[in-house]
């Protein structure tokens, strides 16, 4: 018996799409909702108590095999019978009712709760900060690189001066230095306006707001086949890590920190090699720069190891890793003591996270360690890579660039323009998949960790009838 | 117990007593202590050990006490060594309805919360067939005055931050007019430069606290240790009125004062020059910067002023919010002639997020306020069984009614120790009360005290003592809190 039949024994063999149905539930309830909530951007109306595995279940009675998963947040599928235990245990009861100022009055659970988190913690790593979602862990990750940055300067611990405490308290330096965070062209780390000025997704995510006048370097476009582009992708590399040592050397206030997803989600999944980011690692430690890793969408077992950048054996590892969507908590790993910062109160807010939200990451992380749910997303991603490769050779046009080999699930590909990728995402739905689209004309594969085979063969099934018609 | 026992027993006094034994706390709580339970000393030997082995993991330097929660219990909070507080800070002002709340409880067992809180949606593209109604039966319907629509978000920070965002997304389409955003834009803006990046500003006050990431932390001005070495933007602050106490004495004094400011935010403002500021933030109650007040008119002349150079006004009642003043929010207090176009929430309500009634703040195209989970059903959860309660229970009221209890012995109380506590406030507000100490350290000195007699309490600014009890907080914990400040006081 399989990890996904053990957990869900009435998991759906197939997607139920009714044919009469135009989603006119979906329709109402959305035009209700967005009376008080803007739901312009809902694809339909979810019933997640009839959810089940790998489908999520709609309010006009359809059920879909979802490989977006609540844009990759859903780890362990919908209903997890497991954390189910977890959400109804004495634990979490108390979490959710007596939700502690954690800086202040730590449960005398938080140590036990901490050190479970840490048993997943990236190799190289034995410390972590929580927050409550992806901007707010690598914004929380900005600041100790920032502290930590000043703080080499000054000296770990000593005192600030009258000059520098005057002038923060006017948003100047040097109290408020002008420091800088390089992030790459096509990246996405959050909305909040930090986190903001480091995305460079589209126009969409940023217009209008104002941001840090901070630099962006250039990710690698590869050519696919990789195996047919080393020279060239190589190249890629070079021309890419010249940059980022550029700018490094000439932009126009000190770079405290470098920040990079293993690989760029919202942007288009855009993969970089483990020579390239090797290649970062050198010049930030050459440039006395911290790399901050972005693991929000890669990290939690999708690309067939717990953390996407544990592919690359970087050495010395990542100063900080952030984290949140599968994981349901949020924050960064760290391994440097001085990266806490210098006095209390400066890495502080009211919550400091959420004892629920970290107690629901300790039983994710159980269960995939325990069923060894990484090595599982790895063999299953093979299986769907290579059945795409063939569908590729049949539909070329429609299947560009397919990429992910070797990253388990993590798997992308293009079409030929925003509309036909927007016109394929529609017909998949149609013919029962909930999937997801990135960039402009891309396709992304989040399912979540309990996909198997026999998903696989209904996605690349649902995949062929589309194209098929086309 | 610590209960006055000079008072007459009065008819007046007897239906109070009354009232009193069927307060919502001795209802909910029944086992609830009657005063402190101290066993040793706070932290103790069990907690000490605890704390020193959670500094392995985690940055506990600014920890009070290890606590255990699953005995603390409405009004108290109890330590890892069993000694258990009056807790009149509460979380930071985040606890509403005491320690263990039976209705809580309730709502984290049902089966909604459970596939609330392992089905996490993301919101905005796959909303849950059920969000809809658990709005509408709690976070709207606590909605302020004149506010129909939310915004959901995770914590204070964010609150704010979106609703900075909601600000400038709607002052940029208010330039641009119908048309789309242009080449230039669209360009710039993916190198963080203008046009597309605003150069826009948020004004917030001096003394002001709205959070701590980049955007909410460039409006914070409380203390340095919040802000140093932390990128900001050059956003502008303008003075709060600094009121002189008690202010039935100061009346001039303090309409002066409040029109030196009025007149400093306007000049700022046109200093600022034409559509240069997008919104203001303000919180009802400067909190951490002190508990600073003003009055009705004040913020009236604030809404007067902002309407006149269409310049947003965001109300920041994290922490203000949700009774704690004797109104559900603390801007109702002001009667405005039109409300704030924004009010955030976060703290008290442990959903966060921002009300609004312009439609035109939710931004014409889709996914631009948006993000993965756009805010937490399992807290929209708990946000509406606390709005259920509070309003089954009349708390609001009822914390209007034990806030005055509490200041008025406060205040007499302290005319007894004048040269360690001046300034008393929040008069009309609830329990929301503060004063000061004579120096910082006369403070720290205070709130130890006050620890070692059973009395968890806060600071605030620089030598405030800020009172933040929980909804469930009744005459008799008021009873309890005046002994042991008394004591204390009668022994520096």
């Amino acid at each position: 018996m399989s990890i996904c039949e053990k957990y869900f024994p009435r998991e759906p063999s197939a997607p139920v799409v009714s044919s009469s149905s135009t989603g006119e539930a979906s329709k109402a309830e959305i035009k209700t909702l967005d009376k008080t909530f803007d739901s312009r951007a809902a694809y339909f109306v979810a019933d997640y108590q009839k959810s089940e595995g790998n489908y999520i279940a709609d309010v006009d009675g359809n059920l879909y095999l979802d490989v977006y998963a609540q844009i990759a947040s859903i780890p362990l599928g919908y209903n997890n019978p497991e954390l189910i235990k977890t959400a109804k245990s004495d634990k979490m009861i108390r979490a959710i009712v007596d939700r502690p100022a954690m800086g202040n009055f730590p449960g005398a659970d938080l140590k036990e709760i901490t050190l479970k988190l840490l048993e997943f913690a990236p190799k190289g790593q034995d410390k972590l900060w929580s927050g409550l979602s992806g901007a707010d862990a690598v914004e929380l990750a900005f600041k100790a690189v920032f502290f930590w940055y000043q703080s080499k300067k000054r000296g770990y611990a000593k005192p600030f001066t009258a000059e520098e405490n005057e002038s923060v308290m006017k948003n100047q330096a040097p109290g408020s230095p002008e420091l800088a965070i390089l992030s790459f062209e096509r990246s996405f780390h959050g909305r909040l306006f930090a986190s903001g000025s480091t995305t460079c997704s589209k126009p969409i995510h940023k217009m209008d707001l104002p941001s840090f006048k901070w630099p962006k370097a250039q990710y690698p476009s590869y050519k696919y086949p990789l195996e047919e582009h080393k020279e060239e992708n190589k190249r890629e590399d070079e021309r890419c890590l010249k940059i980022v040592e550029d700018i490094f050397s000439t932009w126009k206030c000190p770079i405290a920190g470098l920040l990079i997803e293993p690989i760029q989600s919202e942007g288009g999944d855009n993969h970089g090699s483990a020579e390239f980011f090797q290649g970062l690692r050198d010049i930030t430690i050459k440039h006395g720069a911290l790399l901050i890793m972005d693991e929000v969408q890669t990290g939690v077992g999708a690309t067939g190891t717990f953390w996407c950048h544990e592919h690359f054996n970087l050495s010395p590892p990542p100063d900080l890793v952030t984290f949140s969507k599968k994981f349901q908590s949020a924050g960064y790993f760290f391994h440097d003591p001085e990266l806490v910062p210098d006095f209390a109160y400066r890495q502080f807010n009211t919550w400091c996270g959420d004892p629920a939200r970290m107690i629901l990451a300790g039983a994710i992380g159980d269960e995939i360690v325990k069923h060894d749910l990484a090595a599982k997303a790895q063999e299953v991603g093979d299986y769907l890579f290579k059945k795409l490769e063939s569908l590729q050779s049949k539909y070329p046009k429609y299947l560009q660039n397919l990429r992910g080999k070797n990253r388990a699930t993590f798997i992308a590909w293009d079409l030929p323009s925003g509309d036909a990728r927007n016109k394929f995402l529609s017909d998949m739905r149609a013919a029962g998949v909930n999937i997801g689209g990135c960039a402009e004309a891309s396709v992304r594969l989040r399912p979540t960790l309990v996909f198997e085979q026999k998903h696989a063969d209904i996605l690349v099934a649902a995949i062929e009838k589309v194209l098929g018609s086309y | 117990m610590l209960r006055s026992v000079h008072r007459t027993t009065s008819a007046a006094r007897i239906a109070q007593l009354a009232k009193r034994y069927s307060s919502y706390a001795s209802s909910v709580f029944p086992d609830e202590p009657s005063v402190p339970q101290l066993k040793t000393e706070v932290p103790g030997p069990i907690g000490t050990q605890l704390n020193t082995n959670l500094g392995d993991v985690f940055d506990n330097r600014a920890a009070y006490f290890v606590t255990d929660y699953y005995n603390s219990i409405g009004n108290y909070i109890s330590d890892a060594d069993g000694n258990k507080l009056l807790d009149v800070y509460m979380q930071i002002a985040s606890i509403g309805l005491g320690y263990n709340n039976p209705a809580l409880k309730q709502v984290a067992k049902l089966d909604e919360m459970t596939t609330a809180l392992i089905n996490r949606p993301a919101l905005a593209c796959f909303p849950g067939v059920d969000y809809q109604k658990v709005l509408e039966d709690g976070i709207l319907k606590a909605a302020p005055p004149g506010m129909t629509k939310v915004w959901t978000a995770t914590t204070g920070s964010d609150a704010n931050e979106t609703a900075f965002k909601a600000a400038f997304m709607l002052q940029a389409a208010r330039d641009r007019g119908s048309r789309d955003f242009n080449q230039q834009e669209l360009i710039s803006v993916m190198n963080n430069e203008a046009p597309g990046a605003s150069e826009k500003c948020i004004l917030s006050f001096d003394k002001a606290f709205h959070g701590r990431l980049f955007g909410s932390l460039s409006t914070t001005r409380s203390k340095a240790i919040h802000k140093l070495d932390i990128p900001a933007f050059p956003w502008p602050k303008a003075p709060f009125p600094a009121l002189k106490y008690p202010l039935k004495d100061f009346e001039n004094e303090n309409k002066q004062e409040e029109n030196r400011c009025l007149e400093q935010l306007e000049d700022i403002i046109v200093g600022k020059g034409k559509g240069n500021i997008a919104a203001l933030i303000v919180e009802p109650v400067q909190s951490e910067g002190g508990d600073n007040h003003a009055s009705a008119s004040f913020f009236q002349g604030v809404r007067d002023i902002t309407l006149k150079h269409n310049i947003f006004m965001i109300v920041d009642e994290v922490q203000t919010g949700v009774a704690a003043t004797g109104k559900f929010w603390a801007h109702e207090h002001w009667n405005l002639s039109t409300p704030p176009d924004m009010v955030t929430f976060s703290k008290k309500f442990q959903a966060a997020g921002f009300y609004f009634r312009d439609p035109e703040l939710q931004p014409r195209q889709a996914y631009r306020q948006f993000n993965t989970w756009c805010g937490d059903p399992s807290k929209a959860l708990i946000a509406r069984t606390i709005v259920q309660e509070i309003e089954a229970n009349n708390l609001v009221a009822a914390t209007a009614s034990v806030g005055d209890y509490l200041f008025n012995n406060l205040s007499s109380l302290f005319e007894k120790y004048p040269g360690h506590a001046s300034n008393i406030r929040g008069q009309n507000m609830g329990t929301f009360i503060a004063w000061d100490s004579p120096n910082a350290d006369h403070r720290a000195k205070f709130l130890l005290a006050c620890r070692a007699k059973g009395v968890n309490i806060g600071g605030c600014g620089e030598a405030a003592i800020r009172l933040r009890p929980s909804l469930a907080f009744n005459e008799s914990h008021a009873d309890v809190l005046c002994g042991i400040i008394e004591n204390v006081l009668g022994e520096m």
